[in-house]
């Protein structure tokens, strides 16, 4: 989202607010989602793309649904109306094609309307073929699962998503040798996958609620979580719907607030402490330790505060539009231990990691026959979780360093809090040594946290490692 | 199912499983995760363990501090899982 | 974070009272900011204010480029804030004997790293005056050639208790039309106005190019981009403090031996030149305005090319004649004025000491400069000495 965005979110919202019925205000919230992934698409250089990635993604959420509905889910009206809108959502955007740029709302022109017609004739029915086919619906749920997660792990890894950039220019006629893994930069991807999973994985379970297309749709790409989360549970996100409050000053301005706030923490801090943040070229640079370590902790408080104030801009303008997104930060470098630092950073990539990572692998750990150790086990799903966490950022060495950081964190932590339970329990009659022993912790997690985005924020291994044993005088 | 019979199930899972002091003076409204007796890890366990003693199975995203925090909650969920 | 609750999240729900009034206090605030930004103008005073040489290393030299992002550096047209962002402003050791060094890019150092300027070169190499003080050279150079602009950064150099200037100089420099090309000259015109009218300078000071903001160009928003200039200058402070580089070393196009067959400079063909022609009136302007701080006049080194047309031109910048009569009008000014006047044209004579122009040195060929420049400071230096003693 650029402030543009922002404002044109926000006025939108003042006009939902004061003028639409209640009964038009999910149809809206629909529509203009819908319209919104076409124009916060950035531009891709392959031909046409920033139109396909955008259809692509109402496709692939319309799949999700099909195979997420409840057995006895049917057709209504409503649905077929939905399916209808965001065809017609799709000729209108395309029509921009024949307007002057300023006009259009994406970033590129769009492809004629023959070659539209062609594309949603073949995705409707390849969704309506998939709607007849003879298997019960719970048959679906895992290919579609998976192939989410295939196009997720395509588009992570470097190698794979130069091959598929090659291979689309290769479709497009445009120069191969020119592909690059950066160009296929699908908009809200990653996030939109881990809430169709989500709900993949909460309707074999029985979880999930009955969901029209119309609301399915809107929850999993609901604009302002659409590119940076917050990752929104379905559950939560239809009770929200189901009630869409009007004109409301304290939402006003609670919203408003928020807006206000995450763009001071977005644009004004976080954007000052990018010029001195550690990076590949900086690290490279560094002419000494204690260089390397400022760079370091800047890295930390830009990275903490571009997204978090990132998710106020999200929740504040949900907050407008009368849907309460999940928390995503809470404090985090404050947290006296590891555990708590990951209870309150990326909370909802956190949370979603935990129920359909973590915990299924533990459970399944749990139910062998020959019944691991605990210790063994928190090992296991700590470092396991963590990876996942990390691969979720790209499928490099780096995040998985950074995963495994976090993990076997994790672990000792949990090792060690086994150990002092009693003790900790036993410091509630001592305040001041608690309190005194909170601040060590903050200090020691902190830095903890600090030395693993090291990991995280360097392109390689090697400039990783380098640069980590430099921090300590070595290398 | 009987609540009591329930709790007398869950209580001793609790204390020798998970707290493993079976001497534990527990309350039954006792906050257990956020007040440092177990950690969340004993969430999965107590998914499991409702699973195969009352063949109930509680979906992963259920298994949260704010749902399972005392006897009574995990009481009520059991139940709950029991009357669906 | 959670501590600002209070605003978001207060105890009490908002009501319309409680919005309208936020907003009308915003707007008033907004248009008291804005006049009072406008009628007391604090940008210099604001520019004052620097992190550099109290929470980090002040520069080596005055901030100019283009690409930030890579030089940690930036061109701006606030004098104050170069200024203050360069170590020239840090405290001067009481055995220093402090030189400050004026000129074009050549003296900025473009492809030198800081140590390698001519500034670096004279430090490295440890001068000592007869009474015992350590000469400190500082690069007070900046790109584009104009006189005006070497005499305006002269001005603001005086501020800093220099004991002696050099001021390194060449033909394009002195041009008349080159003396309004420099952005710092067009953005700040009461100084050099102050200046020519102080010296009797040859220049028009209504010239149109000079930038004269109104009432509202001086309102808070308007100068949005010279307040983000100077916030920008000090963010990035830390990575220059951090990695020690202030520009951009990209691939560049040797400079040409090959010249064209032309012998023209600016707008003239070969002709006898005058005193009016060249802005020599600056140079005397400048030797007046530091007054007793003994000066060192240096006509800079620069790249003889020995290619096609050289018979016409010593090099792409200069017909042969234009420089010839530069040199000449220089040496007879010079004479006159009784000014400590090294020409050091052909000082530097090989082809391969020059980088992408014919006044950029490589750092070897810095190096010798440095030793001819540091003799004549030193020279210089004893002979003020002496008369002070006198």
């Amino acid at each position: 989202m650029t402030l543009t965005h922002i404002i044109v979110f926000v006025a939108a919202a003042l006009l939902y607010m004061t003028l639409l019925p209640q009964h038009w205000r999910k149809w809206a919230l629909f529509i203009g989602s819908v319209l919104a992934i076409f124009w916060l698409q950035p531009p891709v250089r392959i031909d046409k793309f920033d139109f396909v990635f955008p259809v692509g993604t109402l496709a692939l959420v319309t799949l999700a649904w099909l195979a997420s509905r409840d057995a006895e889910q049917q057709w209504t009206r409503e649905d077929v109306v939905s399916v209808a809108v965001m065809a017609a959502c799709i000729v209108l955007v395309s029509l921009g094609r024949y307007l002057q740029e300023d006009f259009r709302i994406t970033p590129s022109r769009p492809p004629a309307l023959p070659q539209v017609a062609v594309m949603l004739i073949s995705v409707l029915i390849v969704l309506a073929l998939v709607d007849r086919l003879p298997v019960g619906r719970k048959r679906l749920l895992l290919p579609v699962a998976l192939l989410i997660l295939a196009l997720f792990v395509i588009l992570k890894t470097e190698a794979l998503a130069e091959e598929a950039s090659r291979w689309l220019r290769d479709m497009m006629g445009q120069p191969t040798h020119l592909a690059r893994a950066s160009e296929l930069q699908w908009l809200g991807f990653s996030y939109v996958a881990f809430r169709l999973i989500h709900t993949l994985r909460d309707r074999q379970t029985g979880r999930l609620p009955v969901l029209s297309l119309r609301d399915y749709v809107t929850y999993a790409i609901f604009f302002p979580a659409f590119t940076s989360g917050p990752i929104d549970r379905a559950e939560r996100f239809l009770k929200d719907l189901q009630a869409l409050p009007g004109l409301d000053p304290a939402r006003l301005t609670q919203g408003g607030m928020r807006i206000v706030i995450g763009i001071g923490k977005k644009w004004v801090i976080a954007d000052a402490l990018a010029y001195m943040a550690l990076n590949d070229v900086k690290a490279e640079q560094a002419t000494s330790t204690a260089g390397l370590w400022l760079l370091l902790y800047v890295y930390a408080f830009q990275l903490y505060f571009d997204f978090s104030g990132y998710s106020d801009i999200a929740i504040g303008i949900g907050q407008l539009f009368g849907i309460k997104l999940p928390e995503n930060f809470s404090q985090p470098y404050l947290k006296r231990n590891i555990a708590a630092f990951w209870q309150s950073w990326h909370i909802t990539l956190s949370q979603w990691v935990r129920f359909y990572v973590f915990s299924p692998l533990s459970r399944f750990l749990l139910t062998r026959k020959r019944k691991p150790s605990p210790t063994f086990l928190a090992l296991v799903c700590q470092v396991t979780t963590m990876i996942v966490i990390g691969l979720w950022h790209g499928v490099t060495w780096t995040f998985v360093a950074w995963g495994l950081w976090h993990g076997f964190g994790l672990f000792i932590h949990k090792v060690y809090s086994d150990r002092t339970r009693p003790f900790y329990i036993g410091l509630r009659a001592r305040p001041r040594l608690m309190r005194a022993i909170g601040i060590a912790g903050t200090v020691v997690t902190f830095h903890f946290v600090l030395l693993g985005w090291v990991w995280f924020a360097l392109a390689d291994i090697e400039t990783s490692w380098d640069v980590f044993l430099r921090l300590f005088g070595m290398g | 199912m009987d609540r009591n019979d329930v709790k007398g199930k869950l209580r001793a899972f609790v204390l020798a499983e998970l707290i493993r002091n079976p001497n534990y003076n527990l309350q039954d409204d006792e906050p257990l995760i956020t007040g440092g007796l177990i950690d969340s890890f004993s969430l999965a366990h107590f998914g499991v363990f409702v699973e195969e003693t009352f063949d109930i199975y509680i979906p992963d995203p259920d298994l949260t501090v704010d749902n399972l925090d005392t006897l009574d909650q995990m009481i009520d969920r059991i139940m709950q899982g029991a009357a669906s | 974070m959670q501590t600002w609750k209070w605003l978001y999240d207060p105890a009490a729900a908002f009501n319309w009272r409680f919005i309208f009034s936020v907003a009308i206090r915003v707007v008033i605030l907004f248009v008291i900011v804005n006049v009072v930004f406008a009628l007391v103008d604090p940008l210099p005073a604001l520019g004052s204010i620097s992190a550099y040489n109290h929470l980090f290393r002040g520069r080596e030299r005055l901030p100019y480029g283009e690409n930030a992002a890579v030089s940690y550096n930036l061109s701006l047209n606030q004098i104050d804030a170069m200024f203050e962002s360069h170590v020239v402003a840090s405290r001067k050791d009481d055995d220093e004997f402090r030189v400050v060094l004026i000129g074009d890019s050549a003296v900025w150092g473009v492809l030198l790293e800081p140590d390698d300027t001519l500034a670096g070169q004279i430090n490295r190499l440890d001068y000592h005056t007869a009474d015992g003080q350590t000469v400190q050279a500082y690069n007070l150079g900046y790109p584009i050639w104009s006189l005006t602009k070497d005499l305006l950064l002269l001005d603001y150099a005086l501020d800093y208790d220099p004991d002696l200037v050099v001021w390194l100089f060449t033909l394009g420099s002195f041009g008349q039309a080159a003396q309004m090309r420099s952005p710092l000259v067009q953005h700040n015109p009461d100084p050099v106005e102050d200046l020519i009218k102080r010296f009797d300078v040859n220049q028009d000071p209504n010239d149109p190019r000079f930038v004269r903001l109104s009432f509202w160009d001086k309102l808070f928003i308007r100068r949005r981009r010279d307040l983000a200039d100077l916030m920008r200058l000090q963010l990035y402070g830390v990575p220059w403090a951090v990695t020690g580089i202030d520009q951009e070393y990209p691939d560049y196009e040797p400079r040409l031996i090959d010249l064209p067959a032309d012998d023209t400079w600016e707008d003239y063909t070969p002709q006898t030149l005058t005193t009016d022609d060249l802005a020599l009136d600056v140079i005397r302007a400048g030797v007046d305005l530091v007054g007793d701080t003994p000066i060192v006049l240096i006509n800079e080194p620069m790249f003889l090319s020995d290619g096609e047309n050289s018979d016409i031109r010593y090099n792409s910048f200069f017909p042969r004649w234009a420089y010839d009569e530069y040199r000449r009008l220089l040496d007879d000014y010079s004479a006159r004025y009784g000014w400590f006047y090294l020409d050091l044209w052909d000082g530097i004579p090989e082809a391969d000491c020059y980088t992408d122009s014919a006044v950029h040195l490589t750092p070897e060929c810095s190096a010798r400069l440095g030793k001819l420049v540091g003799a004549a400071i030193v020279e210089l230096a004893d002979q003020a000495g002496r008369q002070d003693n006198d």
